[in-house]
């Protein structure tokens, strides 16, 4: 059965740094997968392939069995992007933002299916008319996540989804990943958050300088895996 | 609505919500309208004026009394060039040039009244003008709304999640520029309400809606100009200065050098050094104040043998006269030749700083527009030409009246005493050989067709930038 990601021995080379070295791995439909690094160790680019953002300098990289860089709006069309910084704008409200990202997302919704995707984020309705900049981190990242269900796609990348987010916000994030994934979409996500990633997801796999040092399954791995993730953080060695 | 008016509208949600975006487009408009209803105001007191000024002229020369027909010829008359509808826009080479002339014997005069009113000018300032406005303060605003139309998206990381969505970066470019398409229609409003008041002063509809479409087509360069900048460069501040040095050079720099560097290379004399070096010439010509001038011996063997006279006491007509005609006829020619050379040098400046618009789209805008408001280089000189034919005309029925109808010796001896200087005068009816004069500009056609060159760099300045926006849309990156 084809994966809904893949990446095969991708490599990324920008500006003569090399940013991904012959990464390889599947993400299952309904699984979710952590990508777990230090700063500079090509988290963010490996969803950025998956975009098409980025072009591989090596290998491939598949969305549904296609590769990216034969259909990249194919590919597109299949991925809700939830973006580091919950990019949306200031000057608008929340009600605008997701008007305006669905609209050129081609995606029809109603008054209703929007409330009830804030209300599953757990926006404040008072909040919901207001503009953005206003809001705090966590405000921009619950619509951010609100315009990500909205969309209503198979795959979901994640780019640091809990960063600025209270301990409250980041455990009922965990809970609607889960429920995201038992609904059978596919999540890819990358984070810092090394408890949080072996909490919520079904595997994590570990990037050190462009390449992936390790991948396991994450409830039965917990001692190993932190272990693990501390020596990648810690740039060591022996993984 | 499709994607790309989304994109725009939400550009004008932006512009719309930002205070800074708002006040600047204010203070544009108002200037724009302060120096429309101002030049408007001007340009049409100064038409009336010159009007009833050339009107009034050519009473007093016909209201002249007998006179002996020599000093009407030094009394002289004037030309005016009343400014045509769509000076009221572009008022052109109308500060410098001067606009009525001093028409007399023997003389073609310099043009005079430049800008009497525009005392401020002796600052060195140039005065504020719609078209000035046009060619420098709106690609400056256009600068200001969208150094930044993808820079900013790219900053704050939406333009990852615009293209996330599915857009591509040429329909996000597409989206953006009809924003600011939007922004440039409504900069045209203050010239479209000019070009219909002045097709209602009898402007032609082609010439003034052309200028409305040079304008448009300027603007849009700046547009792409602006757009490029701002998909290709990384950060506002770099696209901003970048821009603005690109303003600087193409809208000031670049016109300086070009109006420095045709007349260095073309180097055509002033009216005064051009008088001097005349002058030697001139005087080969003879006296035509002096009958007995050896410079005229010929002429009078060969008039004397036409007549079948010996002595010119004998000629039918005034010996006088006809060699104040002959003289004028041949110091006109040499004035003409002199004229002439100096006009074609100074045509051939005019096209080569033309050429510099391949440099500068503003050196395009302003030849083209100056050139459909009849308010060009080429307007003036057919302005002097014609004023020139007029001077030539009732200075010569002037020296005609002069042969035929006051005898010679009755001329010789008006210095005697009152009573023949009474007798050396001619009925006022004979002043009636003055044309009307009303200087008007050429065709809508004719001015369309001088600016070819001028309209074809613009074009070619368009479809390079629309292309060069694709291009860099295409492969825009987050």
């Amino acid at each position: 059965m084809t994966s809904p990601l893949e990446a095969r021995s991708l490599s990324l080379v920008r500006e003569g740094n090399t940013v991904l070295d012959d990464v390889s791995f599947t993400v299952a439909q309904g699984e979710i997968f952590a990508l777990l690094g230090g700063n500079g160790a090509g988290k963010s680019s490996t969803l950025l392939t998956f975009l098409g953002f980025l072009e591989p300098s090596g290998g491939d990289i598949l969305v549904n069995g296609t590769s990216v860089g034969s259909d990249v709006a194919l590919a597109r069309s299949a991925i809700a992007y939830l973006p580091e910084a919950a990019a949306l704008y200031g000057h608008m409200t929340a009600y605008e933002n997701l008007d305006y990202f669905l609209d050129l997302a081609d995606k029809l919704a109603s008054q209703a299916e929007i409330d009830a995707a804030l209300e599953r984020v757990a926006l404040l309705v008072e909040a919901r008319s207001r503009r953005l900049q206003s809001y705090s981190k966590g405000m921009r990242q619950k619509t951010a996540i609100a315009l990500a269900l909205l969309r209503e796609t198979p795959i979901l990348l994640l780019d640091e989804p809990t960063s600025g987010l209270d301990p409250i916000a980041i455990d009922e994030f965990h809970d609607l990943v889960k429920a995201l994934a038992e609904g059978g979409q596919t999540i890819l996500m990358v984070t810092h958050d090394v408890y949080g990633a072996c909490q919520v997801a079904d595997r994590v796999g570990l990037l050190r300088r462009g390449k992936l040092v390790g991948s396991f399954a994450a409830e039965n791995n917990k001692r190993i895996n932190t272990e693990a993730v501390h020596a990648a953080f810690a740039e060591r060695e022996a993984v | 609505m499709t994607a790309i008016t989304r994109i725009a509208r939400e550009e004008w949600r932006l512009w719309l919500r930002s205070k800074t975006v708002v006040a600047a487009a204010l203070i544009v408009v108002a200037l724009l309208t302060a120096t429309s209803v101002l030049t408007v105001h001007r340009i049409a007191s100064e038409q009336s004026q010159r009007l009833e000024q050339q009107v009034a002229a050519e009473q007093t020369f016909f209201a002249q009394p007998d006179r002996h027909p020599h000093r009407m010829v030094h009394y002289g008359h004037y030309a005016f060039r009343p400014p045509p509808p769509l000076a009221m826009f572009e008022p052109g080479v109308d500060a410098v040039t001067g606009q009525s002339i001093f028409l007399e014997g023997h003389r073609q005069n310099t043009a005079m009244f430049a800008d009497t009113k525009a005392a401020a000018d002796l600052g060195g300032f140039a005065a504020l003008t719609p078209a000035g406005l046009y060619q420098l303060l709106l690609p400056l605003l256009l600068i200001v709304l969208g150094h930044a139309l993808f820079l900013r998206e790219r900053e704050s990381g939406t333009l990852a999640v615009m293209l996330a969505q599915g857009q591509s970066g040429v329909k996000l470019a597409l989206g953006k520029a009809t924003a600011l398409l939007v922004v440039i229609a409504i900069f045209m409003i203050p010239l479209i309400a000019v070009a219909a008041y002045s097709v209602s002063l009898g402007e032609s509809a082609l010439a003034a809606f052309s200028l409305v479409g040079g304008y448009f087509a300027y603007l849009c360069i700046w547009g792409a100009i602006v757009l490029t900048a701002s998909v290709i460069l990384k950060q506002r501040a770099v696209s901003l200065g970048v821009l603005i040095f690109i303003w600087l050079f193409a809208a000031l720099i670049v016109p300086r050098f070009a109006i420095n560097a045709s007349s260095v290379a073309i180097d055509a004399p002033g009216k005064i050094e051009s008088d001097l070096v005349m002058l030697a010439e001139q005087r080969k010509l003879g006296d035509g104040h002096n009958a007995a001038d050896p410079a005229f011996q010929r002429l009078q063997d060969q008039v004397l043998k036409q007549y079948d006279v010996e002595t010119i006491e004998e000629l039918p007509i005034n010996w006088r006269g006809v060699v104040a005609s002959y003289s004028e006829a041949e110091l006109t020619e040499l004035l003409n030749d002199y004229t002439e050379k100096r006009m074609g040098l100074e045509a051939s400046q005019s096209r080569m700083f033309e050429w510099f618009g391949l440099a500068s789209p503003t050196i395009s805008v302003s030849s083209l527009s100056r050139a459909l408001a009849g308010t060009d280089l080429a307007t003036h000189h057919r302005f002097l030409r014609e004023s020139e034919v007029l001077r030539f005309d009732f200075v010569q029925s002037l020296n005609q009246a002069h042969a035929e109808k006051l005898d010679y010796t009755t001329d010789i001896n008006r210095n005697n005493d009152a009573a023949s200087a009474q007798r050396a005068r001619i009925n006022s009816a004979s002043w009636q050989v003055l044309d009307e004069f009303r200087f008007a500009p050429d065709s809508a056609s004719k001015r369309l067709g001088r600016t070819a060159l001028s309209l074809g760099i613009l074009i070619m300045w368009l479809l390079l930038a629309c292309v060069i926006v694709l291009l860099t849309a295409r492969r825009v990156r987050v």
